[in-house]
């Protein structure tokens, strides 16, 4: 064997250079992409449909209370009814729903840490990512077929996850005995919202994954990640930082608007002739002769509060769908844009 | 595909990478070429840039300066991931795919794939399809991660120390399934090894690496009548000036053992000693910096 060049014999079939099989080669990461997903996706759908189920039979049971007419005198607003009989407050049993709304607001952290970080994180821990990108897979097709096949998944899967709970919300929605908009499980765990929160999960997990290499650890970071932005957005909400309230008034004494359905700030009180806004406390009174006085006595003209409308539901849901919809494209670019540098 | 017209295996020009923008080269000045159909030993000390040079190759890295041709395609395009295969260092496979999975998914990723030869690489080595890659001991999971790699009938094989967690055993037979592969197809093979004694039964080129720049870059057995291995008294090392090249000094009291590039006759009374491929191999990358660097050029002068 040693010495001069051995005589190479010629290859068997034709050259092969010009027209690599893509089409071929699509399907075949998107193979591995499968086959390396596909118990995550079943877990998805095992969850899902576990979802559905307790949903249709609570959703049955909470229809046939409903039916019964003992809600039938209760008046909308946020104050419970009470049974004639024992004077207790009436509920219906939503808890179940409530523990969907918060899957639904969990869902960023967990899409992110089970489905993101190993993403690109275990090959980029194994290795793995030079044996396959050694075959005839180029990057490009090696990430977008993994993150499509995730991105999807996610889409479908928190959708109908959202989907559920506004079918099984929608006959105890914004009553007494049931859910209002404004809570933090109606607010945050249904919409399209939910959506782009677990799709930025996914995102930032991906991108996490990329940037450490372990598993392990990228989990652990994407977990601080994930929680604080939902944790942020969430303080925004109860601060009404992007979504300002409105502010209700009413002239003299004369009964308040009543705040039915709308979220109030818990901001609320006097305004004298000049517009200054007094604390509630300075006279107070439900109604009647002694407020009368009380106002007359310090020069208050009108009261009010502060609270947001229902229709706000949505500028709630399209903000929150836009900031994190937002970062879910900003982070995946970014991990676009270092996967030729990182890998 | 080894005649005067078939493109080089390898070949670079100004090749300089480093792994931080600050940081020291990994690879310099790199400037050689490898002839297809050959089985090169790619041969230098730990850090001298072996792994680089072939992850440069193999398209997972860029180069910093210069550039790297595979078979006069740029690493990476779809052109050289077609036609190179890359097995590096720590061979990683998917530990919970199957060895049938494995190979699948080898069919999948590639747009030429030789399942025959694949499978049969795998069973030569007993290993059973169902196995899961994860459970395999060592020398058959380098079986089956080279099984990945000569699926795709690659022209150009790139193996970084393929062979340095295997017994002798599982060596020989590894070593004797590349050999086949490269008879057979005529696939041009560069291997990184540390274990010299190896190469020399299989290897026909040799390119060293030292310190990131390239010292040899020859064929075997030009290598061998070139230098000489000289033994004798140490007080004629005066005769051993121009145009011979030391590479190696060895002395033991009076006597002196000497590796040298030969050009020319010799003066003195020398007892001369073809070496074998591991001596010249075990003299430059033992040889001090007394061969660099204006030897060096000289040596790469005349490769």
């Amino acid at each position: 064997m040693n010495g001069s060049p051995r005589p190479g014999s010629p290859r068997p079939g034709s050259p092969r250079y010009g027209s690599p099989r893509y089409g071929t080669l699509w399907n075949g990461s998107l193979w591995l992409a499968w086959r390396q997903q596909r118990v995550l996706v079943g877990i998805g759908a095992a969850v899902l449909a576990t979802a559905a189920a307790i949903a249709a039979y609570s959703r049955s049971g909470m229809l046939d209370a409903l039916r019964s007419g003992l809600f039938d005198h209760c008046d909308p607003g946020p104050l419970s009814c009470t049974q004639s009989d024992t004077g207790l407050p009436l509920l219906l049993d939503i808890e179940p729903l409530t523990y969907l709304g918060t899957l639904n607001i969990a869902l960023p952290v967990i899409i992110g840490v089970f489905w993101g970080a190993p993403l690109l994180g275990r090959d980029r821990e194994l290795g793995t990512h030079r044996m396959v990108l050694a075959q005839g897979v180029s990057r490009g097709q090696w990430f977008a077929s993994r993150f499509a096949l995730a991105a999807v998944t996610t889409v479908v899967l928190s959708g109908l996850l959202a989907g559920v709970f506004a079918w099984w919300w929608r006959p105890a929605a914004d009553r007494s005995f049931g859910l209002f908009w404004y809570e933090t499980t109606a607010l945050s765990g249904s919409g399209p919202r939910v959506v782009a929160a677990a799709l930025f999960g996914l995102a930032a997990g991906t991108l996490l994954g990329l940037l450490t290499r372990r598993v392990l650890e990228a989990m652990g970071l994407t977990v601080l990640v994930t929680a604080a932005t939902t944790l942020l957005l969430e303080w925004t909400h109860k601060t009404r930082l992007l979504v300002p309230p409105h502010t209700y008034t009413s002239a003299g004494s004369i009964p308040k608007p009543p705040m039915g359905e709308k979220w109030s700030t818990g901001d609320y009180g006097l305004i004298t002739a000049s517009g200054r806004r007094d604390d509630v406390m300075n006279c107070p009174f439900p109604s009647g002769a002694q407020l009368k006085e009380c106002m007359t006595q310090h020069g208050y003209v009108a009261r009010f509060y502060e609270a947001n409308p229902a229709g706000d539901y949505w500028t709630f849901q399209w903000i929150d769908t836009a900031v994190l919809g937002g970062l879910a494209l900003l982070l995946t670019a970014v991990t676009v844009l270092l996967l030729r540098r990182r890998i | 595909m080894t005649g005067p017209d078939a493109p080089a295996a390898l070949r670079a020009t100004g090749l300089g990478f480093r792994y931080r923008a600050r940081g020291g080269w990994a690879l310099r000045d790199c400037e050689f070429t490898v002839p297809s159909g050959r089985i090169t030993a790619l041969v230098g000390r730990n850090g001298a840039g072996k792994s680089t040079l072939l992850h440069l190759a193999g398209g997972h890295l860029r180069p910093g300066t210069g550039e790297l041709r595979v078979l006069d395609a740029v690493p990476g395009t779809p052109d050289a991931r077609t036609r190179v295969s890359l097995l590096t260092q720590d061979k990683p496979l998917y530990p919970r795919f199957t060895v049938a999975d494995t190979l699948r998914m080898g069919e999948k990723l590639n747009s030429t794939w030789d399942r025959a030869a694949a499978e049969q690489i795998v069973r030569e080595g007993g290993i059973p399809l169902a196995a899961r890659v994860g459970e395999l001991s060592p020398g058959h999971s380098t079986r089956v991660a080279l099984a990945l790699a000569l699926g795709k009938r690659p022209e150009l094989l790139l193996l970084d120390e393929p062979m340095a967690d295997l017994d002798p055993v599982a060596r020989g037979e590894i070593m004797a399934t590349l050999m086949t592969e490269a008879a057979e197809h005529g696939t041009s093979i560069v291997l990184s090894s540390h274990v010299l004694p190896e190469l020399e039964q299989t290897c026909d080129w040799v390119l060293l690496l030292r310190d990131g720049r390239v010292e040899l870059s020859e064929d075997v057995e030009a290598l061998r009548e070139s230098h000489a291995v000289l033994t004798g008294r140490a007080d004629q090392d005066d005769t051993l000036t121009a145009p011979h090249t030391v590479v190696r000094r060895r002395a033991s009291g009076r006597q002196m053992t000497t590796l040298i590039r030969q050009r020319g006759p010799l003066r003195g009374d020398w007892h001369v000693e073809r070496p074998r491929l591991e001596d010249i191999l075990s003299g430059y990358l033992a040889a001090g910096d007394t061969v660099r660097p204006a030897d060096a050029k000289r040596t790469e002068a005349a490769a």
